[in-house]
């Protein structure tokens, strides 16, 4: 299938285990490849399937979660 | 509007989450009276009018494991 890939940037991770509890939740939504948090850089690079998800809802999720999630600017 | 208050057991282990537990939970706005959340006890005391499974249903979107202690006076 076809794949994008988009960095968000995420605030409010301070632990290894905020980075789990994302990939976890996040590897499990539809449309989605590939998911890896880095925590000193604060973003999550995300491989999806923009026919089944879009980076919109990836932030959303992440958004829900409770932490601060933005996209980059330039991303279309 | 009546309120009860539910405890629940969460398992934080750092400030990052219980700062997304409080998030979530400052997102359910007026639904809401009052919450505390004890990260050392990794214990949340909701006051609502909310179900016990409405507000299981918002602490488990953090991701974390999430039980259902019951109702305190």
């Amino acid at each position: 299938g076809s794949r994008v890939s988009v960095t968000i940037h995420v605030e409010g991770m301070t632990c290894s285990s905020c980075v789990h509890s994302i990939e976890g939740r996040i590897s499990t939504f539809d449309g989605v490849h590939n998911i890896s948090v880095s925590l000193d850089k604060k973003e999550a690079r995300v491989q999806f399937d923009p026919r089944r998800t879009t980076a919109e809802q990836l932030r959303e999720g992440i958004e829900d979660m409770g932490f601060d999630a933005t996209l980059p600017t330039n991303f279309v | 509007m009546a309120t009860q208050k539910h405890v629940f057991n969460v398992e934080m282990t750092c400030e990052g989450c219980s700062g997304a537990v409080t998030r979530v939970l400052n997102k359910l706005g007026d639904k809401v009276a009052k919450f505390d959340v004890d990260l050392a006890q990794k214990k949340v005391v909701i006051e609502s009018a909310l179900s016990s499974d409405e507000l299981l249903e918002t602490l488990k979107k953090t991701g974390k494991e999430t039980t259902y202690v019951g109702q305190e006076n």
